[in-house]
């Protein structure tokens, strides 16, 4: 039975002290979804037989068939500390042993990164898990990154203790030194990722900060639950005994003493950690297993286990677990963990407040976001949207971070692209309800306090995905989230019956609004395109169309990359293009972008809406640019955020002003569409050198310029030694050694590269960190197990653009000709590239 | 401080001034027909006699740009056929009528029958060439007409045939030539069957040949061919051609049929029949319109001894293109229409049809007229999301990817009324299966369809707060009313808050309207939310309201906001007086 009301919950909404906010990340298949089961079963919502096989947050028939989870899932649950003497511990004074825990269980797979992104947004602290044998991953460190960036503090769990010692057959000290591995190899990820503002967030076992377990037989530790075991049998100080209970620690038992070396008088001492802690692990597993029927009563008595009847007949693993969840129940250690170590929303929001908000720091709404003030303005942000059993609408899952929301509140609704005082992306809607999710279900209730996570109906045809709710007229943005995958891949769909076309088209808008990362358009071609960040990815997104956002029958392409065009040298002349009436004439030449500054504006580190001062700094001192040609950005482009500059280097050309929106609005024109293959432009850069004008304004209106600039900027493209960028995937393959042989093969046919390759200690696992192209990803995954005997695993996931190597795009017969050649007749355009002839006009 | 004693450049300096850029056609050396080609291909003489017979005395002569070089020797001909025409006339005239006195000169005989009162029967005939067409070539182009006050207009090349209000019109369809046998003999090897049922249809300038094409195919045993001949209706099952009569009371019929079309039809007829056939064949004839240079002919007998049986024309990507295009309507606040005809009749009924429409999805209309449409005129108006060609059947179906070497492409979506109206369709009925109409009549005339979109409530339905709440509160305090949804853009795959201005706005002056209905309502301030649009005369205007936030330059002076600008040059004493003489400072001296 649920061991909690919503009453209850909502009374400990109002005690912004007692509430934790955190997700569980981790690298696919470490066993959050596992973990989180024994947290929902303490709250008495699953069965504990069921805990550990019910996935429960793993809410979709899908994520069951498959093993894996797809969507974040959040639940609300009622927590109490076993010992209430330790809420002296918590840093910040705490009265009341309740606690409200918002848990998000996230998605490991790359694919679905974008949901863990979302998940952080609206916590405060996250349980990474590790699994011991595989230790730290690609996306462990990924999903500590961004919790890091977004002021997110860690604890760590290191998992599937119970592998290393049924499978491999470790020894306490082999374990220990695992276990160390495993902690350093965290810690280095956290102290590469230091922000003064979070403080030192590395984690300690002798602080506390770790715990051990198995979240599939439900049990786990912390030294200090072993501490505060023995501080009472033996009479010691807790804290001084978690300190020894940890590292180079030996408890002499012949002299009862403490000391730092391992040896006495030439005999070895056994390090405490491994005869303390391990040791009665150690013994119950080794009695359990190895079937010692006389042993085990007597261990119980010892550890103070109690069984029940039926209980009692159990043997081999079914009774490990129930002794070991007797003995160490994973739920206690988790939740003291957590209620100890991670931070309340009061605590984190002051920290947080200014990486979360875009206005000024001393504003109305960015103190009650500092304070989590329940009585302050509203502002909450919505982070994502998650279906709702009636088709087409959603919950908009967020956070109310100040002011408390209800229902029938007005608020306004400020979309991704909203600026105060402009009315873009800006509606005023009432809530109709408010709502806990509560993993599937949810419930509903009258009305959340700022610090809590929670459901909204009624607004989810303003956002599409994400975006900011407050009453305040002068609020800002809470800040967009930039998310570590992007919509590399694409696939087209139609309908294989015509009048099903309203049917695909609505399951589109559906789609697009149910995944923070899918992108659903209409090509230039006509095509509907689905873009995601992966194989799997669109494999998932393409299913629930057809199974339900659309539910008609869908004809599907092949998958294909999106390319971007760029150019590799300055432009070999000046190009020159003269408007239709032949009065006005525009110089250009186009380079390259510097890959760094690409990659910055795609990061959002520099940006159109930066001040264009800070802008120019952040330029000349990071990227070596003139200091005037910096502060002369017209503009970025595509879409006027993207990784393209227009920069003014003319010198007093009159009436320029007059026509820079025209000229903007053609390179806005041509970088969406470049002059080779109609594909987007990416990192270049265009210099307007000179300008010419009629003295007339009307013979220097929108109609001779903009198509004029567009034609400028395709010769000075043509003209600068044009090239095709492919998105290339950071591919991680773990693989045991006797299968590494297979993994080159497949990975040098498909144009990748190994550039790193590590032995994880103390296992037979080898790392293989790789470069390949995403268009030769397609099926991969399958060929390399195919080729491994199904013992490699790879991670891909989205890390930068490369030029397509091989030749001019120009020339038909080099590969990037033949793939500029392809596009094009997909594009159904003449499948020659015109010349630069043909934008350029002679003097 | 030197550079700013050059008086600022109000007019283009010399240097800047650029040479006329048409490229120079040498007219000699273009192939000139024969007397007797020009009399045939322009049918000088069936021109004359139909001038004649109608009586019609003063003539405009309308030529496509490519036949201009043509018109000097058209208009000779037709001058001097008309002028012995009238001779003979005249001949038999006074033959008749003996008790009149015969004057030679044309003006004596003006002043005679003036005086007389008799009707200005054998006035002598004027000709005009009118030397441009407003529009599309393919139109009958009346404005210009009517401004020689023409009693007639002579149309050359080929034609859209639409109605005409005002003239009459003498079409010369400029006949070209055609390979019979190579014709037939690539239709044998399309069509094994001969049984197989097939339109036969030509480019106007092939039309007459069809007669004998069809008498050759029966000869060969094809028993299912239809030859139809051109009527004057674009709306037509075929535009522009008669239609069996049974298949007129069921279009499903055509429906089995293949076409085989005789060189490479306009597109949107292309387009407009791609869904009525079963396939269609074209032969090509090697000239995309139907006035190319002589030098490209179609394939004859022996250069393709061998002939090849065509291959479908398949209209798939191009339709799916134009579906690209007008996806892009439903998301863009303002549209543009763009009158490219005022010859052809009912298009203010379809105008106003068009205006609701877009009025009706709460969007903004402009109604522009700029004659012949290129892409220059067209993106002078920035504010224009898009535009909506009010065309003949024929030009109405803007190329957007023509012109790349010349004006350039177009800026901005332009689509046919057609599209526009299934673009407002609503996405629960828009469906893009091949139908598609070129032209506006019948435009927004179907009932039920110009609401737009239905918008849903909320999940449960809207909530009832609205009721009550308005109470007594005043809205100028600045309390805002709930908002419509954003539109998703189908093109981009985001929300676009910005695609129904009016709407938006109307709800709000409605309301406002009412709450202080009583008098007092024209002189009372109101505050302006942040967020509303820019009204002009109390009506929401969105293209003000572009101008007023989109765009950076907002005329002298706002310079100096562009923010890398910070060193201006120095400010200098300027000259004063009078125009006579102005003077620098004290300076006595007048400048
Ligand atoms: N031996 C052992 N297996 C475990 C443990 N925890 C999880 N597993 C197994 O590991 C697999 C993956 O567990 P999940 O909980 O689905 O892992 P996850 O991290 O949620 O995976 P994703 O959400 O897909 O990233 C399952 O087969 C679990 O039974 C554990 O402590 N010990
Ligand atoms: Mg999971």
């Amino acid at each position: 039975m649920v061991n909690f009301t919503v009453e209850e919950i909502r009374g400990l909404m109002d005690n912004p002290a007692n509430i934790r906010n955190m997700s569980v990340i981790a690298h696919v298949d470490h066993g959050k979804s596992t973990l989180t089961d024994s947290l929902v079963q303490r709250a008495g919502i699953i069965s504990a037989a069921k805990a550990g096989e019910a996935r429960f947050t793993d809410t979709r028939p899908d994520e069951q068939e498959r093993g894996v989870t797809i969507k974040s899932t959040a639940i609300s649950l009622y927590a109490t500390l076993k010992d209430a003497e330790d809420l002296k511990d918590i840093p910040v004074k705490t009265d009341k042993n309740d606690f409200l825990v918002n848990l998000i269980d996230s998605p490991g797979h790359v694919d679905f990164s974008s949901e863990v992104t979302a998940a952080l947004r609206v916590t405060d602290g996250a349980l990474v898990v590790v699994d011991t044998v595989e230790g730290v991953c690609v996306q462990t460190e990924t999903v500590l990154r961004q919790a890091l960036g977004e002021r997110i503090k860690p604890v760590v769990i290191i998992n599937k203790v119970d592998r290393a010692l049924l499978e491999l057959q470790v020894t306490k000290e082999d374990l220990y030194q695992n276990f160390s591995r495993v902690i350093e190899s965290v810690n280095v990820v956290i102290a590469t990722y230091f922000d003064k503002a979070l403080g030192d967030v590395q984690v300690y076992p002798d602080k506390g900060t770790i715990c051990f377990g198995s979240g599939l037989h439900g049990w786990a530790f912390t030294i200090r639950q072993f501490a505060a075991r023995y501080s009472k049998k033996f009479g010691v100080d807790k804290n001084k005994l978690m300190e020894r209970l940890w590292g180079d620690n030996y408890f002499n038992p012949a002299t009862k003493k403490w000391t730092k070396s391992s040896q006495h008088e030439g005999k070895e001492l056994e390090r405490s950690f491994n005869s303390f802690i391990l040791d009665p692990i150690f013994r119950i597993f080794g009695a359990v297993m190895n079937f010692k029927k006389d042993e085990i009563p007597k261990l119980l008595e010892k550890l103070e286990i109690k069984l029940s009847g039926d209980e009692k007949d159990l043997e081999g693993k079914q009774l490990l677990k129930v002794v070991m969840r007797k003995f160490l129940p994973a739920a206690d250690a988790l939740l003291e963990m957590m209620i100890l170590h991670l931070p309340s929303p009061i605590t984190a929001q002051k920290y947080r407040m200014e990486t979360l908000y875009e206005g000024p720091p001393d504003d109305e709404a960015a103190i009650a976001i500092r304070d989590c003030d329940a009585k302050g303005t509203l502002m909450l942000y919505v982070s994502k949207m998650v279906p709702t059993s009636d088709k087409g609408r959603f919950y908009a899952f967020g956070r109310v971070f100040s002011g408390t929301v209800r229902s029938g509140l007005k608020v306004r609704i400020q979309g991704p692209n909203y600026t105060p005082g402009k009315k873009e992306d800006l509606f005023v809607k009432a809530i109709q309800r408010t709502i806990l999710m509560m993993g599937r279900n949810i419930e509903p209730i009258e009305d959340v306090p700022a610090g809590n996570i929670l459901g909204l109906v009624g607004i989810d045809q303003f956002l599409l995905k994400s975006g900011t709710l407050t009453t305040s007229e002068t609020a800002h943005n809470l800040k967009v989230m930039k998310f570590s995958v992007s919509p590399v891949v694409q696939r087209s769909v139609e309908v294989k019956n015509a009048n099903d076309l309203p049917k695909l088209v609505e399951g589109l808008k559906r789609l697009s609004k149910s995944d923070p990362c899918v992108l659903t358009y209409i090509a230039e071609t006509g095509e509907h395109v689905v873009a995601g960040a992966g194989e799997l990815h669109l494999e998932i997104c393409l299913k629930d169309l057809e199974e339900d956002h659309a539910g008609v029958p869908l004809r599907i392409s092949d998958p294909v990359v999106g390319y971007r065009e760029t150019v590799q040298e300055e432009s070999s002349m000046t190009a020159l293009s003269k408007s239709p009436n032949k009065h006005n004439r525009l110089y250009l030449k186009a380079q390259p972008l510097d890959e760094d500054v690409a990659k910055d504006i795609e990061a959002g580190r520099i940006g159109p809406r930066d001040d264009f001062k800070a802008r120019a700094r952040i330029l000349a001192d990071e990227h070596g640019w003139d200091v005037t040609d910096a502060r002369k950005i017209w503009c970025f482009g595509p879409d006027t955020t993207g990784a393209n500059l227009l920069v003014d280097q003319t010198k007093a050309v009159q009436y320029l002003n007059e026509i820079k929106d025209s000229v903007v609005s053609g390179f806005q024109w041509a970088t969406k569409e470049g002059p080779v293959a109609e594909e987007p432009m990416r990192s270049i850069r265009f210099n307007i050198l000179d300008v010419t004008l009629h003295a007339d304004a009307i013979h220097r209106g929108g109609g001779q310029i903009i198509p004029t600039a567009r034609r400028a900027l395709y010769a000075a493209t043509l003209l600068a030694s044009p090239g095709i960028q492919e998105p290339v995937y950071l591919c991680e393959i773990q693989v045991p050694e006797q299968a590494m042989g297979g993994i080159y093969g497949v990975l040098t046919r498909r144009r990748g590269h190994v550039f790193e390759e590590n032995q994880r200690p103390g296992t037979p696992l080898f790392n293989v960190k790789s470069y390949l192209p995403v268009n030769e990803s397609f099926g991969f995954t399958a060929d390399l197990r195919s080729h491994t005997a199904g013992q490699a695993f790879p991670q891909m996931v989205f890390d930068h653009w490369q030029v397509l190597p091989g030749g001019s795009p120009l020339d038909k017969t080099t590969k990037p000709g033949q793939v500029v050649e392809e596009t094009r007749k997909r594009k159904g355009i003449k499948p020659d590239v015109p010349g630069y002839e043909n934008y350029y006009d002679k003097l | 401080m030197s550079a700013t004693k050059v008086a600022p450049i109000l007019s283009t300096p010399d240097t800047h001034v650029f040479g006329d850029p048409t490229p120079f056609i040498d007219v000699q050396s273009l192939p000139k027909l024969s007397d007797e080609q020009l009399h045939s291909q322009y049918e000088i003489h069936r021109t004359i006699n139909e001038i004649t017979v109608g009586g019609w005395k003063r003539i405009a002569l309308q030529f496509p740009d490519e036949m201009l070089v043509d018109a000097p020797r058209v208009f000779e001909a037709l001058s001097h056929g008309l002028e012995d025409a009238r001779k003979r006339r005249k001949i038999s005239h006074s033959s008749s009528e003996d008790g009149i006195e015969n004057h030679d000169s044309g003006r004596n005989l003006v002043n005679y029958m003036g005086k007389l009162g008799i009707a200005s029967e054998d006035l002598p005939e004027k000709v005009y060439i009118l030397a441009d067409t407003s529009y599309g070539a393919c139109c009958v182009d009346e404005i210009a007409a009517e401004h020689v006050d023409a009693d007639v207009v002579v149309h050359y090349g080929r034609a859209c045939l639409s109605p005409t209000s005002r003239l009459p019109v003498i079409y010369v369809f400029t006949s070209k030539a055609l390979d019979l046998e190579a014709t037939t003999d690539t239709f044998i090897q399309t069509y094994p069957e001969r049984d197989k049922k097939i339109v036969l249809m030509a480019d106007i300038p092939y039309s007459h040949h069809l007669q004998q094409l069809y008498g050759l195919l029966q000869d060969e045993g094809y028993t299912n061919i239809f030859a139809p001949s051109i009527i004057h209706d674009p709306s037509s099952l075929l535009p522009n051609r008669t239609v069996p009569n049974d298949i007129k009371q069921d279009a499903d019929k055509l429906h089995p049929y293949s076409l085989f079309h005789i060189s490479e039809p306009p597109t949107s007829l292309l387009l407009t029949l791609s869904s009525r056939f079963e396939s269609i064949y074209i032969y090509p004839t090697n000239s995309s319109s139907a006035f190319s240079l002589p030098s490209t002919r179609p394939p004859s007998r022996n250069e393709t001894t061998n002939p090849q049986p065509l291959a479908p024309a398949t209209t798939t990507p191009l339709l799916r293109r134009r579906y690209a295009l007008l996806c892009t309507l439903p998301s863009v606040p303002i549209i543009g229409i763009l009158i490219g005809t005022l010859s052809v009749r009912a298009y203010l009924p379809a105008l106003q049809r068009i205006r609701q429409l877009i009025a009706d999805v709460g969007k903004k209309s402009y109604t522009v007229v700029v004659g012949k449409v290129n892409a220059a005129k067209v993106a002078n108006f920035a504010e224009v999301g898009a535009w909506v060609v009010v065309g003949c059947w024929e030009s109405g179906l803007v190329d957007m990817k023509s012109g790349e070497g010349g004006g350039g492409r177009y800026w901005r979506p332009m689509v046919t009324p057609f599209e526009l109206e299934v673009a407002f369709r609503g996405e629960a009925q828009r469906v893009w299966g091949g139908e598609w109409k070129g032209g506006f009549e019948g435009v927004g005339e179907e009932k039920g369809m110009g609401g737009g979109e239905e918008r849903d409530g909320g999940v449960e339905g809207e909530d009832d707060g609205d009721g009550g709440e308005d109470g007594d509160e005043d809205r100028d305090s600045g309390s805002e009313e709930e908002s419509a949804p954003p539109e998703f853009d189908l093109r981009t795959g985001r929300y676009i808050s910005s695609a129904r201005p009016v709407e938006m706005s109307s709800n709000k002056a409605s309301n406002r309207g009412t709450k202080r209905g009583n008098g007092h309502a024209a002189n009372a301030l109101i505050k302006r939310a942040t967020g509303d649009v820019a009204r002009i005369g109390g009506e929401a205007s969105p293209g003000a309201e572009f101008l007023r936030s989109m765009r950076t330059w907002q005329g002298l002076g706002s310079d100096f906001e562009i923010g890398y600008q910070e060193d201006g040059a120095t400010v200098e004493e300027g000259r004063k007086g009078l125009a006579r003489g102005y003077t620098v400072g004290d300076d006595d001296l007048r400048k």
